[in-house]
């Protein structure tokens, strides 16, 4: 008999969850590996090159300038504000796009991984949620330069971007670990997700503000999270207003609920991977 | 490869490393290589079965003691894999209980090199970030890492353009050089060339000397004779012997030579 205790015990899982201490543990010591992971993919599609930095900002400028040429030049729409609110919102899509689709990959690719090493899988699409917020970022950068040049006013009520940001960032960590775990039951989703995400694009309040809907589609909007997001969004950084309180609730609930079914969806169906994959 | 953090247990020969008690694995997977929403949608009211469910381990028993080398043998499908999976924690137990009495270290036949657009030296970096080793410990570890598997200049670049060699000699190297308490070694040795094997083959004799314990799977019987102290012979998920190398290995030979004449003479 051994005088020490074991290192590991391993048993079945209760109710298909892996024991919930020992694997937040396990994330916590590996946290590093998810920023590492994140910085390897850059590095991978030269994001930490100089010219790949720059290429971050350049590319949602030209974004910007499309939609610039589409409103300003083509419609001849001299409003700033619905440019601004186009930029702005435009943006903060993308964040949950690239969310989504690098989740989608995020488990596939890392099978070779699964299958050799135990961690908590959940670390791969939260690193792909990560190179989404590294790609995020820089926009802002652009979005402030477009609203200085069109000369909106600052104010204080704009930090409440903050914790519309915050809110978003956990609906697009949730989507991206839910559609993680569903890409491995069904390996074409990532074929379907421009569709889907064009789609919804559409369907957002981003090529448009919510005051321009009809009230027979805002209710419809209801069902959309991000209809709530970006509203509260636009108000905060683009009309300088304290978003509505009933927009932060049901966006945060949104998130939260996101989070929360990914999480638990992923957590009961990660021991298959390694025999899926 | 696998990495894991050193632990400062000093184990003692005789005491269990690993203790592998009624252990049944079972595991659902799908019958497509790779199943699509497409393929699902389009056969719907066919009453096709998309996935299959595989008893992979039925009621294992077995203890390895520190300072043994255990091999396990068995024919395709016997759940040799399945098994290291479950002792490395990557496949968790469907019934039955395994105990690991120190950090574990794995080189399972697949899992050298994740990403192959990434370097050797960061694959190293994030298969021993993803094992719970930090990074001090792995910059600690790897120039003697990058020594024993004698690569050169080609740690730097991307392992797609690795061969299979290069691939196991760097996997081998990740997973002794960190000096862990229990190796897990999955098919690992049969890729690379003979001075390799030799080199491999020492340090796991070496490993046996300083009291780890290593369990290995091969198709390779002259490896298992030479190397374990101990043979357990797997067979449609269950143990069906164990004990002295060579006497387990000759079964188990005789097994095959049976079975395919049995096999051929069916055919017939």
């Amino acid at each position: 008999m051994n005088k020490t205790a074991p290192v590991e015990v391993y048993e079945p899982f209760k109710a298909g969850l892996p024991p919930l201490k020992r694997y937040w543990r396990m994330l916590w010591k590996r946290r590093s590996f998810i920023t590492e992971y994140a910085r390897s993919e850059l590095h991978e599609k030269h994001f930490d090159t100089v010219f790949g930095q720059v290429w971050l900002i350049i590319n949602p400028l030209l974004l910007s300038g499309v939609y610039f040429l589409l409103i300003v030049i083509i419609a001849g729409n001299s409003d700033k504000m619905r440019y601004a609110h186009l930029t702005a919102c435009l943006f903060l899509y993308y964040f949950v796009n690239h969310s989504m689709s690098g989740g989608a990959k995020s488990v596939i690719k890392g099978g070779k991984l699964i299958l050799n090493t135990a961690f908590p899988r959940i670390m791969l699409p939260m690193s792909a949620w990560v190179i989404a917020l590294i790609r995020f970022l820089p926009t802002m950068i652009v979005f402030f330069f477009i609203r200085s040049i069109l000369g909106l006013p600052w104010g204080w009520n704009m930090l409440w971007g903050i914790p519309v940001a915050m809110i978003t960032g956990t609906f697009a960590l949730g989507l991206s670990i839910l559609i993680s775990c569903a890409n491995v039951y069904f390996r074409d989703i990532g074929s379907f997700l421009p569709y889907f995400a064009r789609t919804w694009l559409y369907l957002s309040p981003i090529l448009y503000e919510v005051k321009n809907l009809k009230p027979k589609l805002r209710s419809f909007e209801l069902l959309n999270p991000l209809y709530s997001m970006m509203d509260a969004w636009s108000r905060a950084i683009v009309h300088n207003q304290v978003p509505h309180l009933e927009s932060l609730l049901k966006g945060a609930a949104w998130a939260l609920g996101t989070l929360l079914v990914g999480t638990y969806f992923f957590l009961t169906r990660e021991r298959d991977f390694a025999v899926r994959v | 490869m696998t990495l894991q953090s050193e632990s400062d247990f000093s184990p003692k020969t005789g005491e269990l490393a690993v203790s592998v008690q009624h252990l049944g694995l079972t595991y659902t997977t799908t019958i497509d290589r790779r199943p699509t929403l497409k393929a699902r949608v389009r056969s719907l009211g066919r009453g096709a079965k998309f996935t299959r469910v595989v008893r992979a381990l039925d009621d294992v028993n077995l203890d390895v003691p520190y300072g043994s080398v255990l091999g396990i043998v068995g024919a395709n499908g016997a759940g040799k894999s399945t098994m290291m999976r479950a002792i490395s924690g990557i496949l968790p137990p469907s019934q039955g209980r395994i105990e690991v009495y120190g950090k574990v270290s794995t080189l399972l036949a697949l899992g050298v090199g994740f990403n192959p657009s990434l370097s050797g030296r960061e694959n190293v970096l994030l298969g021993g970030l993803a094992g719970g080793m930090t990074r001090k410990e792995i910059a600690a570890h790897f120039e003697e890492i990058a020594d024993f598997a004698e690569l050169g200049d080609a740690i730097e670049a991307p392992m797609r353009t690795y061969s299979s060699g290069m691939f196991a000699r760097l996997g081998f190297s990740v997973a002794v050089t960190v000096r862990p308490d229990i190796l897990l070694i999955d098919e690992a040795l049969s890729t690379g060339d003979a001075h390799f094997k030799e080199k491999s083959l020492n340090k796991i004799k070496e490993l046996r000397g300083d009291n780890r314990a290593l369990i290995m799977v091969s198709h390779g019987l002259g490896t298992i004779r030479e190397v374990c102290n101990e043979v357990a012979w797997l067979h449609k998920g269950q143990l069906i012997q164990r004990g002295e190398p060579n006497a387990i290995v000759d079964a188990y030979e005789k097994f095959l030579h049976v079975g395919k004449s049995a096999a051929i003479n069916e055919d017939i």
